[in-house]
């Protein structure tokens, strides 16, 4: 025995305290020591069986036993008599200040539980108890400060992984699945709100409801904490948890769990989690905000390819240049206010000669004008080699435009033929603006409507008019983004300020004038985008 | 996706390989360890642990794995992990499990270590 050691208590002897002290010296020894220590205890008082056990976390766990009896892993005080194993014997237990206890029978046959107490081996026990219990805790701290790493870790990650990639369905899949694991809970479901509801994303461990209003009584609150849960959430689940995804307090969505485990079953979350729980939510936010952002980027570009697509198609569709007519000067132009429009122009000479003139202004603006511009463009070149110039031609044509269009949908169309030989013009106005013939000697005649708009009405009449073009005569045909176009002080351009361009510049070559126009427009408008589809037709006979 | 744990073990000849599928959870690391122990009692003392179909663990399944590490340390054995998903080794590693039961990124890999 090493100089200046404890005396032994009596009755050990000199090897086995000095086997003690040997296990007492050994790296994690305290498990061997403590078993060792409860069998030369039981020994000593001729107990058959004795067991320790831990007080770990409130629950008594068996933390060493010795002697045949089988022995419940957990400690239970309350069944009476004490006499878990079922053996008939008296079991009794000793608290002992380390905070564990011994459990052995019978207690009557080892002395009073106060002998007991200060028995120098009933001592020794306590003492190593003591150590094994510091040890526990010591390891379970480091497993939670470990664990605290863990989770700072994760949400570091699951941030990184957010900035890193828009694949919405693996970020909610990565976030719901550590949210789970990282709170220890059983289950879990991520819900995202669209439009005015909660619907189901991803779950696990079981079953979730599929949907939740967003109003749903009773779910805010408990949301924020202060109400019970909605039944069916997750249905079976005992303890809930959920918090809403949000941004900027607009919600998104709610990530909820249930039935925190520990190792004795499942219980209630401690107020921290919900710290925890709240900081996934907001990494889904933010991953469910990027991904809503990167769709709605995607279809825009889309949107935006398919206008591009529509506004060639469209420009397809009108004149590229004007043809030539023998005796005249023609030419057309057409600038929409968007990339595509509902104004219309098309200029063309028939097999005898005759050319035709077409100014047309579809209602509305946009994609759903354009679709009506086509049906328009293919029906009238159809309908012109059918039925030739005249009112036929405007009441089949208003009658087909009345059956492929929205109810709400009308064409102001003003249709001209002339025979360049002659001069003859005859036309037909539905509903459009009147076109300008400016004659050589400076009268003004128009061309004005003889007929309602196209698709308005079933029985719609339309009547035919004519005129002569005389030598030197100029001919405008134009859309009220012409006359209409604004100035800052929301004053229109007018059909004055038309006709005075046209006769400032009425013997120039007609793409002068039509530049002409352009600018006085422009000019008018002082750098207001344009409001309307600017639709131009000229036509001059040669003096 | 498999959520409560599914096992199987390959006895082979002086070491066993536990499958893993679904949560190592309470239940599931419980599972585990009942393996482990019965395959200890029948005299392996070389265990390798296969989480290819483990996603997801919690501190619950990890505490059950820490606690069959040190069994295994008692017993003089050898305990190893393979295929782990990233998210699982890193926790791994934190939690210092790997300071005492090797991660081998593939089974072929395992097998051969922990055998020799």
């Amino acid at each position: 025995m090493p100089a200046g050691a404890p005396s032994p208590p009596a009755h050990l002897s000199s090897q086995t305290w000095a086997e003690l002290l040997g296990l007492a010296q050994e790296e994690a020894g305290e498990r061997a020591m403590l078993e060792r220590c409860l069998e030369l205890w039981r020994e000593a008082h001729g107990a058959s069986t004795a067991a320790l056990y831990l007080d770990k976390g409130g629950a008594l766990e068996l933390e060493a036993a010795s002697g045949p009896a089988p022995l419940p892993a957990l400690f239970d005080p309350r069944p009476e008599p004490l006499d878990p194993t079922g053996s008939g014997a008296a079991y009794g237990w000793l608290p002992l200040a380390a905070g564990g206890l011994l459990y052995t029978p019978p207690l009557a046959a080892a002395g009073a539980a106060g002998a007991l107490a200060g028995d120098p081996l009933t001592l020794l026990l306590a003492g190593t108890l003591k150590n094994c219990r510091l040890r526990h805790e010591l390891k379970e701290q480091q497993f939670q400060v470990n664990y605290r790493v863990v989770e700072l870790e994760s949400l570091y990650d699951v941030g990184l992984a957010v900035a890193a990639t828009l694949d919405r369905e693996r970020l909610s899949e990565e976030i719901l699945l550590r949210a789970v694991s990282l709170l220890d809970a059983r289950r879990g479901a991520l819900y995202v709100l669209e439009g005015e509801r909660y619907l189901l994303d991803r779950t696990f461990g079981g079953e979730a409801a599929a949907s939740f209003e967003l109003g749903e009584p009773g779910l805010a609150a408990f949301l924020t904490g202060t109400g019970d849960p909605p039944p069916d959430l997750l249905p079976g689940a005992r303890y809930l948890l959920a918090v809403p995804i949000a941004i900027e307090s607009s919600p998104r969505g709610l990530l909820a769990v249930a039935d925190k485990e520990s190792r004795r079953g499942v219980g209630p979350f401690p107020v921290t989690n919900r710290r925890t729980l709240e900081l996934f939510a907001n990494q889904a936010a933010i991953a469910l905000e990027n991904a809503r952002l990167h769709l709605q980027a995607i279809e825009k570009e889309r949107l935006e390819s398919e206008m591009s697509l529509a506004a060639e198609i469209q420009r397809q569709i009108l004149p590229h240049g004007a043809p030539a007519v023998p005796g005249f000067q023609l030419c057309g132009w057409n600038r929409p206010a968007r990339q595509v429009g509902g104004d219309y122009y098309d200029l063309f000479v028939r097999d005898d000669g005759r050319c035709g003139l077409v100014v047309g202004d579809v209602s509305g603006k946009g994609m759903p004008a354009a679709l009506m511009v086509s049906t328009l463009h293919s029906a009238l070149r159809l309908l012109f080699d059918q039925t030739g110039f005249g009112p036929t031609l405007l009441e089949r044509l208003n009658r087909h435009i009345l059956d492929s269009s929205a109810a709400n949908k009308f064409i102001t169309l003003l249709l001209a033929q002339l025979d360049p030989g002659t001069g003859d013009l005859l036309y037909l106005n539905a509903g459009h603006n009147p076109g300008l013939l400016l004659r050589r000697g400076g009268e003004v005649v128009e061309l004005g409507s003889s007929g309602l708009p196209l698709g308005l009405l079933p029985g719609s009449r339309f009547q035919a008019r004519s005129l002569i073009v005389a030598p030197g005569d100029l001919l405008c045909l134009y859309t009220d983004g012409i006359t209409e176009a604004e100035s800052p002080r929301e004053e229109e351009f007018g059909s004055a300020r038309l006709l005075a361009t046209l006769r400032e510049h009425q013997d120039q070559p007609l793409p002068v004038l039509l530049e002409a126009i352009q600018e006085a427009t422009a000019r008018f408008s002082q750098g207001l985008p344009q409001g309307d589809d600017q639709t131009l037709v000229l036509l001059r006979r040669d003096p | 996706m498999t959520e409560s744990l599914k096992l199987t073990v390959d006895r082979r000849d002086g070491l066993a390989v536990i499958y893993t599928e679904g949560y190592i959870n309470n239940q599931g690391g419980e599972e585990i360890a009942k393996a482990g122990y019965k395959l200890i009692d029948e005299g392996y003392k070389r265990l390798l642990l296969n989480l290819a179909g483990t996603k997801i663990v919690n501190s619950i399944g990890i505490s059950i794995l820490i606690e069959i590490i040190e069994k295994m340390i008692e017993i003089d054995g050898k305990l190893g992990f393979c295929c782990l998903t990233p998210t699982i080794e890193k926790t791994f590693q934190i939690m210092g499990l790997t300071q005492y039961a090797p991660v081998f990124s593939n089974e072929t890999e395992a097998v051969a270590q922990l055998g020799a």
